[in-house]
């Protein structure tokens, strides 16, 4: 198999797993934007976190450990 | 009936503008395209790997990667997923109690079995849309890869697993008529988890215990049948059944 045989099978996987992480963190890149408190940190803070961890990891902990309950 | 399908609609509304439904949806499909692309990218790991585990004395001649190796994958990821989803809800109660929100509903004169409903009711909604979606995306993906055939009793498995999140819903609604702090009931639950985890270690109970549940992977992959976890099942219904009663009793004696 060549290598773009390959890259073309892996495609139908690839495309909606890097929309789907788009999508998570311009929503959460979002929420940190139009709220100005936090259970904790800062939003530089969160923002930083939410773009380093960004597959999940970083939008999971902004959600449970960041976001403030209205 | 008109107030418990307004606050239940109240519910609904605080799940979509807190972020909380969106984000869920998005993480569990995330999820589910994340088992099918995992199972993809074994072979190609393990090569990568092969040179490096090879001066180590192991040799890695050929990977066999199909429907299965997804399927397990599957359920190895959904604990992380109710984890994620008990500790956001963990705080659906005891928000309210500190925030006075509660009492104000109370005092209108709302009966508060019907609090509890409702907001049980929007969690195993959520837990099961999640789920579902999640489920559904690889199930996709496994017929579009490989075959989904080769997995045994598959519904039933997944109807299992699915059972035993709706078992850890009863057990946080349980917590939050209990405890005024989202810490205590996350630790509640959790303890009734490890409680029900050490019991699965004595031979003659273990399958009856709720945690047995989530094992429910080695029906696909053909190692159990899926009626050996017809006791369990059992179990867990009668506990949330218990679960629902109890909390309902104890929200009516609580001091708010």
């Amino acid at each position: 198999m060549t290598t773009i045989e390959q890259v073309k099978e892996f495609l139908p996987l690839i495309i909606p797993l890097i929309i789907a992480e788009i999508v998570l963190l311009l929503f959460t890149l979002r929420h940190i934007l139009t709220h100005k408190k936090y259970k904790r940190g800062t939003r530089a803070l969160w923002i930083v976190i939410t773009i380093i961890g960004m597959e999940f990891i970083g939008p999971i902990l902004y959600f449970l450990l960041g976001k403030e309950d209205e | 009936m008109k107030a418990l399908l307004a606050f239940m609609k109240k519910e609904w509304m605080e799940a979509i503008r807190s972020g909380k439904l969106v984000f869920l949806i998005i993480l569990f499909t995330l999820f589910g395209i994340m088992n099918p692309a995992i199972a993809k990218l074994t072979p190609w790991l393990m090569k990568q790997m092969s040179s490096q585990l090879a001066e180590s004395g192991m040799i890695i001649t050929s990977v066999k990667v199909d429907a299965l190796t997804s399927w397990t994958q599957f359920f190895k990821n959904l604990p992380i997923g109710l984890i994620v989803f008990a500790i956001m809800f963990s705080g659906s109660f005891t928000k309210e109690y500190q925030s006075g929100t509660m009492q104000l509903l109370i005092t209108k004169g709302l009966a508060r079995f019907k609090i509890l409903f409702s907001k049980l009711s929007i969690m195993v909604l959520l837990w099961s849309l999640c789920y579902w979606i999640c489920y559904f995306v690889t199930f996709f993906y496994n017929s579009y890869y490989w075959d989904n055939s080769v997995a045994n009793q598959l519904v039933n498995a997944a109807v299992t697993w699915w059972l035993f999140g709706l078992w850890i819903m009863c057990l946080i609604v349980l917590f939050s008529t209990v405890s005024n702090s989202s810490g205590a009931v996350m630790a509640g639950t959790f303890g009734i988890v490890v409680v029900s985890y050490i019991m699965e270690m004595f031979p003659g109970i273990k399958e009856y215990v709720p945690t047995f549940l989530m094992k429910s992977s080695n029906i696909v992959i053909g190692m159990s049948d899926a009626g050996q976890y017809t006791n369990s099942i059992i179990i867990v219904c009668g506990m949330m059944v218990i679960c629902f009663l109890a909390s309902i009793l104890l929200i009516n004696k609580k001091k708010i």
